[in-house]
């Protein structure tokens, strides 16, 4: 049975504890501490072959051996698959988590990608530097952002909550590349045509010309 | 399930403690510091010296932390090791800790006149402050830190009725000391 005075004193529990140690206290503390578990001293394995010829493979050994080997594998590893992604590709690297994420997302950019990746074969066809054009750079430009714009999308797909939202801007994303793509096309078709027409007609356009 | 969570929490913390991480330690300090230097404070009654209880507490805690099972909460376990601290601590200053005379517990009433409901935590806390050792000791251990008789007896090895009586002696010292003057003006 508690009385006034004892509820009276729990209900305001927190407000009696008014002091506080030294900041310095946790230092004193500390160094009275024992030092974190020491780690276990090199054990040492011998292996007796008969009795001639005895192995002693030291455990310090072992483990820079396999520190060793544990990072030339990764760095092999890493300069493989580098050499193995093409630069502009959009990553295919994460499709297994992101298959979890937002699974629809593998099939829209296998699509994309390869309508991309066909428009720009076509593209490449073209020799641009023959038909005089600068916009080239331009549109490398243009290409380069979007593809800022598209990994920063993915980045934030692992932490949205509204994956449809953002899977939507990147489905804008690869369509605004292909429009941009094929902007390029037209352009480039229409000047050949004109080029096509100057050459089998070449007095007809010095008139145009004049 | 808030407190679940919470000693979830603490179980991988003290899982890291375990293993000499200092990190861990100093988080699990910052998590109790506090709380246990003012059980500290309330049974030494003295800044210096329920810092030093607090010192030997947190290291015999962290050096003794296999012992510590999880079926009660670390805080109630860390507790009792501070308060043992820091009754030996006061035992050393002082020869005795709590007056045996069974016969001034015939002399306090059963009630306890506390008429006026105008407490206030701070005038307790300095008229608790001002309490004779033995008093302030069960007192606290009792209304501030949750040990039931049984436990206090056991802690301070006395019976329980006797801590029984003497935390209402000092019940009754409490009322007077903020029935003082200077107390009342504070």
């Amino acid at each position: 049975m508690k009385d006034k005075f004892e509820k009276f004193v729990q209900e305001n529990r927190e407000e009696f504890d008014v002091f506080e140690p030294r900041q310095e206290l946790w230092q004193q503390i500390c160094q009275q501490l024992p030092p974190p578990a020491a780690k276990k001293e090199a054990k040492v394995i011998s292996i007796n072959f008969g009795e001639r010829a005895s192995f002693r493979a030291d455990f310090m050994f072992m483990r820079v051996a396999a520190a060793v080997l544990l990072l030339l594998g990764c760095g092999l590893t890493l300069l493989l698959t580098k050499q193995n992604t093409p630069a502009n590709a959009i990553a295919a690297t994460e499709q297994v988590r992101l298959n979890n994420i937002a699974p629809e997302l593998a099939e829209v950019e296998a699509y994309y990608t390869s309508q991309i990746n066909s428009k720009k074969g076509q593209l490449s066809a073209y020799n641009l530097k023959v038909l005089g054009l600068d916009e080239e750079h331009d549109i490398e430009q243009e290409l380069a952002r979007l593809d800022r714009n598209y990994a920063e999308l993915k980045k934030q797909l692992y932490t949205t909550p509204n994956t449809d939202k953002v899977m939507d801007a990147m489905i804008r994303n690869l369509q605004l590349r292909i429009m941009v793509l094929n902007r390029q096309l037209e352009v480039l078709e229409k000047i050949e045509k004109l080029q096509k027409t100057e050459t089998s007609e070449p007095g007809q356009n010095e008139t145009q010309i004049i | 399930m808030e407190t679940r969570r919470y000693q979830d929490v603490n179980v991988q913390v003290i899982d890291r403690c375990k293993n000499g991480d200092n990190r861990a330690q100093y988080e699990l300090y910052k998590l109790y510091a506090k709380a246990m230097f003012n059980v500290s404070m309330r049974i030494t009654n003295d800044y210096a010296e329920a810092e030093d209880v607090l010192q030997e507490a947190f290291i015999s805690a962290f050096k003794n932390l296999h012992t510590y099972k999880a079926d009660a909460s670390f805080g109630s376990w860390l507790k009792k090791i501070v308060v043992n601290a820091a009754i030996n601590a006061i035992r050393k200053k002082r020869s005795e800790l709590v007056p045996m005379d069974e016969r001034l517990a015939e002399d306090v009433a059963d009630e306890v006149d506390e008429d006026d409901n105008e407490w206030k935590v701070e005038q307790v806390r300095y008229a608790i402050q001002r309490l004779p050792d033995g008093y302030r000791v069960v007192l606290s251990l009792y209304l501030l830190e949750g040990f039931d008789h049984a436990e206090i007896g056991e802690i301070l090895g006395i019976t329980e009725s006797t801590s029984k009586s003497q935390y209402s002696r000092a019940r009754k010292k409490l009322v007077e000391i903020m029935r003082a003057p200077h107390i009342v003006a504070h």
